[in-house]
């Protein structure tokens, strides 16, 4: 319980810290937001009266500290249309007649309000990392496996060469040919997009996530033969094979000594793609948040920015904490450790 | 009739295709096109109602609300969305469109509008001159995040409606059901193209007197929002307005548009017939389409609408020497420049574009002569030998220039060009709000390129801002280039208000040929948008102002109620 506590006031404070890096670097960096909302062409007096419409007249101090007493707070249960405090809150949690807000402003850009469009995205990035991760350690443990059990033939050089080409392909060049193959070509899956059903929704996550799955597969399959490699020579499977257990037998065993690093991978990874899988959520036109980010910060879209970061941080931070239950539950060691 | 609904491929077609394909993209050449969608009549046919017309585009629609001041993007709906008191046609005249007529009086001070009868809005209510000021008090409001709204400062009222201190616009004048009047401070020959803009098209009544984010687009245009039609980030599909006030318009059931759709995707769906134009191909893409000539008839290259020069600042080393500005505007080498993007850029010599009204082809401009250029920095005390090298400026100029755009490209050629008079450029390398920044910042960038885009179809929106002293600022400066001249200023302020054409022509000839001469810009390319469209879209044509024109665009495609539609879901 102490272990946890400790792991959660620690998150709280790596959140706190990247977002207020973020914050200072976003004021720092030239560049005027009311600019990017008015356009190049337009006039001062136009820049001017939109700064002020956007808080922006404030000194960063007062809006730093205005986001951060925002940011979380107790308001109505139901917020009234047009009402001028809460109009950009997201209500969470019921409190009797009161409620837990979370209050990320409103958009430059977009005059929305920020909890809306995270809300809206976020859930289509979970299932394009969750669907992504997925096929990664699919295909990455299994070609693992299978070379790392026939070190040195030719199956295990070919699956070597194979993850260097996987590894060293960017995934815009990846969704490329998946898309000239399977949509272009063949027809089978829409080119992009995100549909109106679910079943449409299912549909057009195929190739990106197969993207994802591809590219980062190659990385699981390297690993996945190099642990097992190294612990198929080890004496308690030498052993267990001198007791007769069948090679597949042999191999289950390894592989769930392999899984601690495999896991601490994946869960890293897996926070890195809440952030959002930004090329090819932009080739896919998969509206996530990787999407987002990047125009945000080409916009300098000051509220988005740090939505963006507050939801990437708090993914890292949360999957770094999910690893390391996870890894007290697979290893005894680490258990004894803590 | 060639079917357009090509069978899938079996696997190892499919395979082959992708290698190809691989083999052809990094260079701009994977094999030969496919044949236009053929169509069954000819072009003297009469339009045919019906069908989709399918866009996609780049980037995202920020806002269909007339009161933000759309972009270019947006400007493709907006346009099909609201219909304005007057228009502009093909030809830059300012025409009728929800006024049937108008009279100027008070020497240029009062527009009186008479409204169309019957005119009904999207909401089937009927257009009202109380509709009219309504929704010009709406965009221009205080809280209204628009970004033209100075354009319309002439109005009587406007500094106090703006700064809270009037409930009413003071200078729009409702006289009748369907008569609306606005008075200006002084006259401006620029009000009726002024008056074509978003800003003062009619919204329903729905919209409120207040901008509020969530409007629901409903104005007085052909075309209305289909119910659940914009998703934000992802689509817009547009349904024709059926109480349109002009008899058998529009022509299309519905326009839709595809957003964030990267250019790759945008080639697949075009070649198979699921999108009907294509803004902008890469540059590779056009060198193909204008090379085959089944494809070269159907290139519509759109209005020159924009000028870029390489801003000077006139109050820094070395700019502040008019010699060295007239030694950098005479060293530019503008075809070379064009050669970067043949299907976009064009040679510029003068501050107005080739398509926008007031352009004056008689004006020689600003020419590229390299010996004049070494003659100017002789004069500027810097001379330069090009033989050994030695002389010109002493230290390297710093240009700043926005990363990943055209910029980029241009600023190389630039630096190559400069060096051969004995001016050597550090390129700064910056993101684009950064760039803006610094660039419209007194004292902090020499040197930069900048570009000005036509929003009204007048020479005062090239004029007013980019060198006038008024629009001089220590931060976010219109006027990049840091120049004040009294007589320019004169010219200028005295064309918005001249009434009588040619002595307002006159005014902008003297005033341009004053920027050619002072060169606080090296005038150095045009642009204009490249559209290529499939045979079965009928009626398109390039517009001078509004970006994209569908307006009366038809489609000649016999199969159109049967189109399938695989390259992404809808």
């Amino acid at each position: 319980m102490t272990w946890l506590l400790r792991r959660v006031g620690w998150a709280v404070f790596v959140v706190w810290a990247v977002v207020s890096l973020a914050f200072v670097v976003n004021n720092l960096v030239p560049g005027d937001p009311a600019r990017m909302v008015a356009g190049v062409q337009a006039r001062p007096a136009d820049v001017a009266r939109i700064r002020e419409q956007l808080g922006l007249g404030a000194p960063p101090l007062v809006q730093y500290a205005r986001f951060w007493r925002r940011l979380v707070h107790v308001g109505p249960r139901d917020v009234a249309k047009g009402d001028p405090v809460h109009s950009s809150c997201g209500v969470v949690i019921a409190l009797g007649h009161e409620a837990l807000h979370v209050d990320l402003g409103r958009s430059y850009q977009l005059g929305q309000p920020v909890v809306d469009v995270v809300a809206t995205r976020l859930p289509r990035t979970f299932a394009l990392a969750l669907a992504g991760l997925l096929l990664q350690l699919l295909f990455g443990v299994a070609t693992g496996a299978l070379a790392a059990s026939r070190r040195g033939s030719w199956i295990d050089r070919w699956v070597v060469g194979t993850s260097v080409l996987g590894v060293s392909a960017p995934t815009f060049l990846i969704a490329l040919v998946l898309q000239i193959i399977f949509a272009q070509t063949l027809r089978w899956l829409p080119l992009d997009g995100f549909g109106k059903t679910f079943a449409d929704h299912a549909r057009c996550l195929v190739l990106p996530a197969l993207t994802l799955g591809v590219y980062g597969a190659a990385y699981y399959t390297r690993l996945t033969r190099d642990e097992l490699s190294v612990l198929l020579q080890q004496d308690w499977i030498r052993t267990a094979r001198a007791k007769g257990l069948p090679p597949r037998g042999v191999l289950r065993h390894a592989l769930r000594a392999a899984l601690v690093p495999l896991v601490t991978s994946a869960g890293l990874d897996f926070g890195a793609l809440m952030g959002g899988a930004v090329v090819t959520e932009q080739v896919f036109r998969w509206p996530g948040l990787g999407q987002l980010a990047v125009t945000a910060m080409l916009n300098r879209d000051g509220p988005l920015i740090l939505a963006s970061v507050v939801v990437s941080s708090v993914a890292i931070v949360a999957s770094s904490v999910a690893v390391d239950a996870l890894q007290l539950r697979l290893d005894p060691r680490t258990r004894a450790r803590s | 009739m060639r079917s357009i609904r090509t069978r899938p491929e079996p696997l190892a077609a499919a395979l082959v295709a992708a290698a190809g394909a691989l083999l052809g993209v990094p260079l701009g050449c994977s094999g030969p096109l496919p044949a236009p969608i053929a169509v069954t009549g000819d072009a003297a046919d009469a339009p045919a109602r019906g069908g989709t017309l399918h866009l996609a585009s780049f980037t995202d629609m920020r806002s269909l609300d007339p009161a933000t001041g759309p972009d270019g993007l947006a400007m493709q709906a907006v346009t099909l969305l609201y219909d304005g008191l007057v228009d502009i046609d093909r030809g830059s005249n300012v025409v009728p469109d929800l006024a049937e007529r108008w009279e100027i009086d008070d020497r240029g001070r009062t527009y009186r509008f008479t409204l169309r009868a019957g005119v009904r809005m999207h909401d089937g209510q009927e257009l009202t001159a109380d509709d009219v000021k309504r929704s010009v008090e709406r965009a221009l409001h205080p809280t209204t995040p628009n970004p033209q709204a100075s354009l319309f400062e002439g109005l009587l009222g406007y500094a106090d409606y703006v700064a809270g201190r009037a409930p009413h616009l003071a200078g729009v004048v409702v006289e009748g059901a369907r008569v609306v009047s606005f008075l200006l401070a002084e006259p401006d020959a620029a009000f009726l193209t002024l008056a074509a803009l978003p800003s003062l098209r009619p919204v329903c009544r729905s919209a409120g007197e207040r901008y509020e984010a969530t409007f629901s687009p409903c104005g007085a245009g052909p075309f209305r929002v289909e119910p659940g039609g914009w998703q934000r980030g992802a689509s817009l599909r547009l349904v024709r307005h059926e109480g349109y006030f002009r008899p058998g318009l529009p022509y299309l059931d519905a326009v839709e548009w595809q957003f964030l759709v990267v250019t790759n995707s945008q080639r697949f769906r075009f070649l198979a017939g699921e999108q009907d134009l294509v803004v902008d191909p890469t540059q590779a893409d056009y060198a193909r389409y204008v090379r085959d000539p089944r494809w070269r008839p159907l290139g519509v290259p759109l209005v020159d609408n924009t000028t870029w020069g390489e801003a000077m600042n006139t109050r820094m080393p070395p700019f502040d020497n008019v010699e060295i500005r007239r030694a950098v505007a005479a060293a530019v080498d503008r075809e070379h420049y064009a050669l970067l993007r043949p299907a976009n850029m064009v040679p510029a010599s003068q501050l107005l574009p080739r398509g926008v009204i007031g352009y004056d082809p008689t004006i020689v401009g600003q020419v590229y002569d390299e010996r004049a250029a070494l003659e100017h920095m002789r004069k500027a005390g810097y001379p330069y030998d090009p033989a050994t090298g030695k002389g010109g400026w002493p230290a390297p100029v710093v240009y700043t220039v926005p990363d990943q755009t055209t910029n980029f490209y241009t600023s190389q050629i630039l630096q190559q060009t400069l060096a051969r008079i004995g001016i050597r450029l550090e390129l700064r390398l910056v993101s684009w709000p950064a760039y803006l920044a610094l660039t419209q910042r007194a004292g902090s960038s020499a040197f930069h390129p900048q570009g000005n885009t036509e929003d009204y179809a007048d020479p005062s929106a090239f004029f007013d801002m980019l060198f006038t002293t008024s629009s001089i600022r220590d931060e976010g400066s219109a006027n990049t280039a840091f120049y004040s001249n009294p007589r320019f200023d004169d010219r200028v302020g005295r064309a918005r208000h001249e009434m009588n054409p040619v002595a307002r022509r006159a005014l902008y000839r003297d005033a341009g040929e004053l920027l050619c001469d002072e060169a606080p810009w090296a005038f150095a390319w045009g642009l204009h948008d490249f559209v290529i469209r499939q045979p079965y879209v009928r009626g398109f044509a390039a517009h001078p102002v509004w970006p994209l024109d569908v307006r009366t665009v038809w489609l000649d495609r016999p199969d159109e109620a049967g189109r399938v539609l695989r390259g992404g879901l809808r």
